[in-house]
């Protein structure tokens, strides 16, 4: 009968319509084909993107059996998008991670014990002391991938034609700020990108006095004054020309393209050594790299930090893969060829005492250059507290007020320091 | 009469054998149907909104959690937040703004169309294409890059890039928002098209001119229609977020010069991790927006004319 059938078919398309639905509430990890697929993010630059895909597809050749998917995007997208996926439940298999990140997800209980993976994940050839930044509350929720630092990476050939000399040994905050004015004034663009917006060159500079930007129990390591002073200083450098303006400051968003150096339109910029190497595409004309400035009396502010971990999602439905994914990229040899110092320089000794030597072009310079700071620099300060990950924003938004001459330099501060004790205190 | 009623009620007999169902089953089939729509509204719709109104009244992180916390997430958000408040006039500067903009060249354009006699279709295809292209991201990111420093209108009026000044950013939004006026001047058009043309001869004829013609025939006749335009844009205006966005590569800068309502919420919520105050952040602005909708129908009365209320 044509009504009995119309009815089960209203029925079955009410039962397809319900699945497809649902669908999207599924785990993850579903197998095509029979194979296990693995999701592994990161962020980073075109640069590093190519070496990873290069990586990755040696994998897959050497685990046939495994589907790995990638994607990355620009650091402060990937932020928001890893803390959106995983407060849903649905984390990456294999996810890069900062160390600002680590507190907040090993805590959050997004991240797998890797400990528990050790069949397939070796960490003997790691120095202990690094491998111990992944750990929160003795689970080893993370490895770090690389070693990196703080450098002033600049355009060799605008520099030299400059006539200004070229950076030394080392140097202090106000000798690189004459240096910045002299530059100006000679190739007529800014010397640097305005450092006042960056919370990583301010802790360079509170360092090289002595402070931190946290206490040990997870407090604000500085006052309202310090900060003043940072910005004060800061704000009379973009006055007399010789840092970026805030029309181009504000630009900034984690990325080496939207930096004024990657734009052609300032002479250094102060950035993290791996992400450097972006610059070499930006600036045809040649990047080199000198060491951050240091305090007044030369104690060195920056300082050797693990530059990114690996972690794995506590709900990958492979486990084992995702270790071996992670294995793979900290300890394979031709991956480590591949992989280069894109993401700092590995951390397996091993490979780094063989990799060191054989590294080529800009990697080679990065290596150069970490080894002339062996040393020379202080211990890095532990994982910052959770609500730190905000504070990164927060601190170049308020430093936007400033630049934009809407605040002085004190009112942003206080701004800064009310905002960031409530957030370390929830 | 008798032997004529029984062939005809012969004759209807069969077209009432495959008589109707039951109601009551007909409803059952009706629900069957809408189930997937319904089952859509509950899971898609209510069941957000039901946690989103528990999560306003919680600190919740993302991570951890929700703790309840009462209305701290509210008291904070009136008393204790200054870029609260400096994205609510930001909103309202939008607008005020971009709403009578948008309006007023809707409607200048749809009066040039509903005159013109060839190529009618072409112009309105061509002015109705932004609105299609509309809320998508990569109109934006056109947007930014036409409005950044080196851009096109940088080159013409050597601005040196609006979207980085404070004081022009959110004009670069509103802009935005402005060109895409398709989708109200298509529903002036209809409604310029309802008008009798007797009206516009009537008064023709008593000595009107154009611009009289307009204030008493056009704009009184159209007025249903602009009130519609006026409360659904307004509604749109309110929550505008994907272009303050892409200007402001998702920051709500220069200086929080766009920090507009949503983009403020997008950053308490998915950049400091407080999806509490993001939650109550949400149904603050529903219940604005709920607000000044009853208050636009409550002044509609003084000035929108229905053709029907003329007849009374």
């Amino acid at each position: 009968m044509p009504g009995h059938r119309t009815k089960r078919f209203c029925a079955s398309a009410a039962a397809l319509a319900l699945c497809a639905l649902l669908a999207g509430c599924g785990g993850t990890g579903e197998s095509a084909g029979g194979k296990v697929v693995l999701r592994y993010t990161w962020w980073g630059n075109p640069d590093r993107a190519e070496r990873t895909e290069q990586a990755v597809a040696l994998f897959e050749k050497q685990h046939p059996d495994v589907d790995v998917t990638t994607s990355f995007s620009g650091y402060d997208a990937y932020k928001q998008k890893l803390a959106t996926q995983a407060a849903g439940g649905d984390a990456p298999d294999v996810m890069q991670l900062d160390y600002r990140q680590i507190d907040q997800y090993a805590s959050g209980g997004v991240l797998l014990d890797l400990a528990k993976q050790k069949a397939v994940l070796r960490t003997s050839e790691i120095d202990q002391g690094l491998l111990a930044t992944g750990r929160v509350d003795d689970v080893q929720y993370a490895i770090p991938q690389g070693r990196g630092t703080e450098t002033v990476a600049y355009d060799v050939r605008t520099w030299k034609k400059s006539g200004v000399p070229l950076p030394g040994g080392s140097w202090t905050w106000s000798r690189w700020a004459d240096t910045m004015r002299a530059l100006a004034k000679k190739t007529g663009k800014p010397g640097a990108t305005d450092p006042g917006q960056s919370e990583d060159a301010f802790e360079v500079w509170l360092r090289g006095q002595g402070k931190a930007l946290y206490t040990e129990d997870g407090g604000l390591g500085f006052t309202t004054d310090d900060l003043t002073r940072w910005w004060t200083f800061t704000d009379q450098l973009r006055r007399e020309g010789a840092v970026s303006p805030a029309e181009q400051t504000t630009q900034l968003d984690g990325s080496v393209e939207n930096t004024p150096l990657g734009r052609g339109e300032s002479v250094t910029d102060a950035n993290w050594d791996a992400p450097a190497s972006g610059f070499l595409a930006l600036v045809p004309t040649g990047v080199a790299l000198a060491p951050m400035p240091s305090g007044e009396d030369g104690t060195p502010g920056q300082y050797f930090k693990p530059s990114m971990f690996l972690g794995v999602s506590a709900n990958t439905g492979h486990p084992k893969e995702a270790a071996q994914l992670v294995d793979f990229m900290i300890n394979d040899r031709e991956a480590a060829k591949i992989l280069g110092a894109s993401r700092g320089i590995p951390v397996n000794e091993t490979i780094r005492d063989e990799i060191g030597p054989r590294l080529k072009d800009f990697d080679k310079t990065i290596a150069v250059y970490q080894a002339s700071l062996e040393g020379k620099l202080k211990d890095p300060p532990q994982a910052p507290p959770s609500g730190d990950n905000a504070l990164q924003s927060t601190f170049q938004r308020d430093y936007d007020q400033v630049s934009y001459a809407r605040m002085s330099p004190r009112e942003a501060a206080e701004n800064y320091v009310t905002e960031a004790k409530a957030e370390l205190r929830s | 009469m008798t032997t004529t009623a029984i062939p005809a009620e012969a004759k209807r007999a069969p077209a009432a054998a495959p008589k109707r169902r039951p109601k009551r089953e007909r409803e059952g089939a009706a629900w069957v149907f809408l189930s997937p729509w319904v089952l859509g509204a509950i899971v898609l719709t209510l069941l957000p909104m039901a946690v989103s109104l528990y999560l306003s009244f919680t600190d919740y992180d993302l991570f951890n959690p929700p703790k309840w916390v009462g209305l701290r997430n509210y008291v904070q958000m009136f008393t204790e937040d200054p870029r609260y408040w400096r994205s609510v006039v930001t909103t309202l500067t939008y607008v005020v703004v971009a709403v009578p903009l948008q309006l007023a060249l809707a409607l200048v354009v749809a009066m040039a169309l509903k005159g013109m006699k060839r190529g009618k279709g072409f112009y309105r295809s061509a002015f109705y294409a932004p609105s299609l292209l509309g809320a998508s991201m990569s109109i934006a990111l056109v947007w930014r890059a036409i409005f950044n420093d080196g851009g096109t209108v940088d080159h013409l009026l050597g601005t040196g890039g609006w979207v980085n000044k404070p004081g022009w950013a959110l004009l670069a939004v509103a802009l935005l928002t402005v060109w895409q006026f398709g989708a109200p001047m298509v529903i002036f058009l209809a409604g310029l098209q309802q008008i009798p043309a007797e009206l516009y001869e009537a008064a023709a004829v008593d000595g009107a001119g154009k611009w009289r013609q307009f204030v008493a025939v056009t704009v009184p006749m159209l007025s249903p229609v602009l009130f519609f335009n006026l409360v659904l844009q307004t509604i749109q205006a309110f929550q505008v977020f994907t272009p303050a966005f892409a200007v402001s590569a998702g920051k709500g800068g220069p200086a929080d010069s766009t920090l507009v309502y949503t983009m403020y919420l997008y950053d308490r919520g998915f950049v400091a991790s407080h999806m509490g105050y993001a939650s109550a952040m949400a149904w603050v602005l529903l219940l604005v927006i709920g607000v000044v909708t009853a208050v636009l129908f409550r002044t509609s009365r003084s000035w929108v004319f229905y053709a029907s209320e003329g007849d009374r």
